[in-house]
């Protein structure tokens, strides 16, 4: 399937951008005024919906013009572009993006042709679905790992290291009851904020303490 | 340009028109690609890219809802997201020296494309065909591939560790934990902010 | 040691380049004199009366001059000299701004930043560098005393600082010996046209495993680069065409703190000391390479210009010779990075530094604070592509040796918390090591960006004539 790689789901939309010429503001930068102030870090409305691992927004006002002897040519509307990269299924996904984060949902499709509204999400998601794309080619490094086993390696990756360094030269014993800690650490912390800088200090690390010893080499 | 970029992840959108006639080959040419395994190594090995896509879109099939005018173009059009790690110049500069021979393949359909190399004219046709980006997401803004690839190599070798060394005596344990730093002493670089700039 | 292969390439006219561009000269001992321009006229005549006698790239077929002379010139210095605004429009943007505008791509901040520079470089009065090399230090007083003469009385320009610079004594001869106890001097790129005594391994990697010269382009402006295309340069062409762009920076050395690090972590590395410190740069204190000898220093090896340049990492992926993030393997990655090092000719970059202040033998006190350290200075024809690129990707960065944030080991600005992991085997003498809590054993005390012009657009300099159509 195209739009696939392993578990990895490339969503590729084209929604057409209402033209009111009677409008205030026009629906193409009232898009981009939202878009503006909307959080990108955990507080995006995409870290709520965590199976996503990238997404962007680009309102297309038309098409490009390389020069001569290519014809200039216009788009009759513009589109707002929305590329994701997610885990699961693309049903379950349109679903949690209407029930999870339908503020933004609302403010940035609302300004798109033949948006239903997320009164009965069943038609939201046809809706995407009509002006999806199917993608020709789809790449994805890593298709494997889902965002929150990502996030996940990230931080006891990040977390070995520091104990790594932490205790070298120290004798097999103690190595062995602060790994048991470290370890401890790893398998009881909280899942990660999708989106956050950086990865956060496993507990094990807090307060100077070399995951049960002290000081370091 | 901010906006294009959100930690080491580079959102890049550019659109190139093509002939109708031509967009079979390119298609013909991402057929072969997903079938031969090989000619993605290359892609796999320059270790930059996160995810990328190509979409087609043939000029009749533009999303036309309701009462929107139909599209009337002479042009198909094919639009290329990459979310990748690195620079815009070093990103460019990458592909022209060691992968142009598969952009051609790809691009060389595209009206006016300079071809890859040299790489200044390259620079040039993508930027006039590039969008800025109006809002970029990353689950992990301070990983690039190679970090989220040695994170999930760490990963595994730590927990099979784990359970492996769970009852030794300390000195089979030291043998076993010596095992596990030759396992990953190359995948534990810190991850952090990015460097600065264009 | 084999001369570069001209084939069905037109030589280049060495009289016509600075010699230093072409070729390190060697001299023991060196003054970099730095000149403010007060008047443009009278600076453009102190030039001319210069011109003769800047060293070229000739050969010294009658032996060596007691003493060399060369020039350059900041963007404000070209300012000064009264350019026309379209030629200093068409600079690149990287000299136009000069090296401290651009801290932020080169990670000059914390202990690196500006305010820490030496006082000649808190303004931008630095409009000239003069570099005056010597056979000995006595020639050296009298040159400099001379040109001081000339450039006091042409009411066109003042000196405003002198930087001394030298080889280091060893064993009572001039060495190739740093602060640190590293032999330097290796690996300078090989250039196609450039007649200089080359050695395997300098040039780029072909396909069939043998050394190329890299284009002419990736020293000398005018020339076409390996990507086939001229390199960006200033307009009129006669302007830019056999000149090229130098970074300096003034490297200080914290000696007591490197020495103390390598002697504390030495404790408990069970290679020893050596071998520790070899694996901090890839190369032994002697110059030998531990990816062609991991065990032990090879006098003969390092000595041995056919062998000490020549080898790829290829064989060693894992850095268990030669550590992944190892400094002369950050800086020149060969083949590290696959594609049979496509990705890193244009990345080269010439080095013609010199140390600078008093060296402390090993075993004896030394502090960190005495004037010690290296005088860095390279050559490129893009300052953005070459030099920018690996200070800010390769040295203080890591992800292309896919070593994430990580720093160089020892030029990085770690600030006190930096990592270098040092890859081994299950050979007890060659463990995995973690080096942490990283100083900065170097820190950065000043420096710009210079142009070096050819001498026919010394000429057009200091005739006034330069003209951007």
């Amino acid at each position: 399937m195209a739009n696939q790689s392993g578990s990895v789901y490339g969503l590729t939309v084209l929604s057409p951008v209402l033209d009111d010429p009677e409008a205030e503001v026009s629906h193409n930068v009232a898009i981009r005024k939202y878009l503006s102030t909307l959080p990108r870090d955990e507080s995006s409305p995409f870290s709520k919906v965590s199976s996503t691992h990238m997404a962007r927004l680009v309102v297309m006002e038309d098409v490009v013009f390389v020069g001569h002897p290519a014809h200039e040519e216009h788009l009759k509307s513009q589109y707002l572009v929305f590329e994701s990269n997610f885990d699961g299924d693309l049903d379950t996904y349109l679903t949690r993006m209407a029930q999870e984060i339908p503020d933004a949902v609302e403010s940035v499709w609302s300004h798109c042709v033949g948006y239903p509204g997320l009164k009965n999400v069943r038609a939201f998601v046809a809706y995407i679905k009509r002006c999806q794309l199917t993608t020709t080619f789809y790449f994805a490094d890593v298709n494997n790992k889902t965002v929150q086993q990502t996030l996940r390696a990230l931080q006891i990756q990040s977390g070995l290291a520091r104990f790594i360094e932490l205790n070298q030269g120290k004798p097999p014993s103690e190595i062995q009851s602060a790994f048991a800690e470290f370890w401890n650490s790893v398998e009881t912390a909280s899942p990660l904020a999708p989106g956050a800088k950086g990865v956060g200090e496993l507990p094990c690390f807090a307060a100077g303490r070399a995951a049960g010893s002290e000081g370091g080499d | 340009m901010m906006t294009n970029i959100n930690g080491k992840a580079y959102a890049m959108t550019a659109i190139t028109p093509m002939k109708p006639w031509k967009t079979w080959i390119v298609r013909a040419f991402f057929f072969i690609l997903g079938h031969i395994k090989p000619l993605q190594k290359d892609l796999v090995n320059l270790s930059f890219i996160h995810f990328a896509r190509w979409v087609i879109i043939p000029r009749h099939r533009f999303p036309n809802l309701e009462n929107q005018p139909k599209e009337d173009l002479r042009y198909d059009y094919m639009l290329f997201f990459s979310n990748f790690n690195g620079t815009w110049n070093q990103y460019i500069d990458a592909f022209s020296a060691v992968l142009s021979r598969g952009l051609n393949l790809i691009w060389i359909w595209s009206e006016k494309f300079p071809g890859s190399v040299p790489v200044t004219p390259f620079k040039q046709y993508i930027a006039r065909c590039q969008f800025d980006t109006d809002y970029y997401y990353t689950a992990y803004p301070y990983a690039t591939t190679n970090d989220v690839k040695a994170a999930h190599r760490v990963e595994d070798a730590v927990t099979a560790f784990a359970a492996e060394s769970k009852n030794l005596p300390p000195d089979e344990f030291m043998r076993g934990y010596q095992r596990l730093l030759v396992a990953v002493q190359a995948d534990l670089g810190e991850t952090g902010e990015p460097p600065v700039g264009t | 040691m084999s001369k570069t292969a001209a084939s069905s390439f037109s030589r280049l006219d060495e009289t016509d380049i600075q010699g230093f561009v072409l070729r390190g000269y060697t001299f023991p001992v060196a003054r970099y004199l730095f000149l403010e321009i007060t008047d443009a006229d009278k600076a453009q005549r102190l030039i001319g009366s210069l011109i003769d006698q800047i060293t070229t790239g000739e050969h010294w077929d009658q032996g060596k001059p007691d003493s060399t002379l060369n020039i350059a010139f900041t963007y404000k210095g070209l300012t000064k000299l009264d350019l026309p605004d379209a030629t200093l429009l068409s600079f690149p943007v990287e000299f136009f701004q000069g090296m401290k505008a651009r801290a932020g791509i080169l990670c000059d901040t914390g202990k690196n930043a500006s305010e820490h520079w030496d006082p000649i470089w808190h303004e931008e009065r630095a409009h000239v560098w003069l570099g005056v090399y010597a056979q000995s230090f006595e020639i050296l007083l009298s040159r400099c005393a001379t040109l001081q003469q000339a450039i006091d009385s042409s009411g066109g320009a003042r000196v405003i600082g002198a930087q001394d610079a030298g080889a280091i004594v060893f064993n009572g001869k001039p060495s190739s010996k740093e602060h640190f106890g590293y032999t330097d001097g290796f690996g300078n790129p090989d250039f196609l046209g450039v007649d200089r005594d080359t050695q395997p391994g300098q040039g780029k990697l072909m396909p069939d495993g043998t050394w190329a010269p890299l284009a002419t382009g990736e020293l000398l402006l005018g020339y076409a680069d390996e990507a086939g295309e001229l390199p960006v340069a200033p307009v009129p062409h006669i302007l830019a065409n056999n000149g090229t762009f130098m970074v300096y920076r003034k490297l200080h050395q914290n000696v007591k703190t490197f020495r103390d690090y390598l002697e504390e972590k030495s404790k408990i590395y069970p290679g020893g000391k050596e071998k520790l410190a070899a694996k901090f740069i890839g190369r032994w204190r002697d110059g030998t390479p531990i990816e062609l000898s991991p065990d032990r220093d090879d006098h003969n090896l390092a000595r041995d210009k056919q062998r000490n340049v020549a080898f790829t990492y290829g064989g060693d992926l894992d850095g268990k010779r030669c550590p992944v993030g190892a400094h002369i393997r950050r800086t020149n990655p060969r083949d590290a990075f696959g594609f049979n090092g496509g990705l890193i000719n244009r990345r080269r970059i010439t080095r013609r530094g010199l140390p600078y202040g008093t060296y402390v033998p090993e075993g004896e006190p030394v502090t960190d604070d005495a004037e010690h350290g290296i005088i860095f200075m390279a050559l490129n024809a893009s300052l953005f592509r070459q030099f920018e690129f690996v200070q800010q990707q390769w040295i203080e960065y890591g992800n292309d040796a896919h070593q994430g944030n990580d720093k160089d080991m020892l030029i990085g600005n770690h600030g006190g918390r930096g990592r270098y992991m040092i890859q081994g085997t299950d050979d007890a003498l060659n463990p995995p090591f973690m080096c942490g809590g990283l100083p900065n054993f170097v820190e950065l005390r000043g420096g710009d960006y210079f142009f070096v012009p050819s001498i026919t657009a010394l000429r057009l300099i200091a005739a006034g004539a330069v003209d951007p159509r």
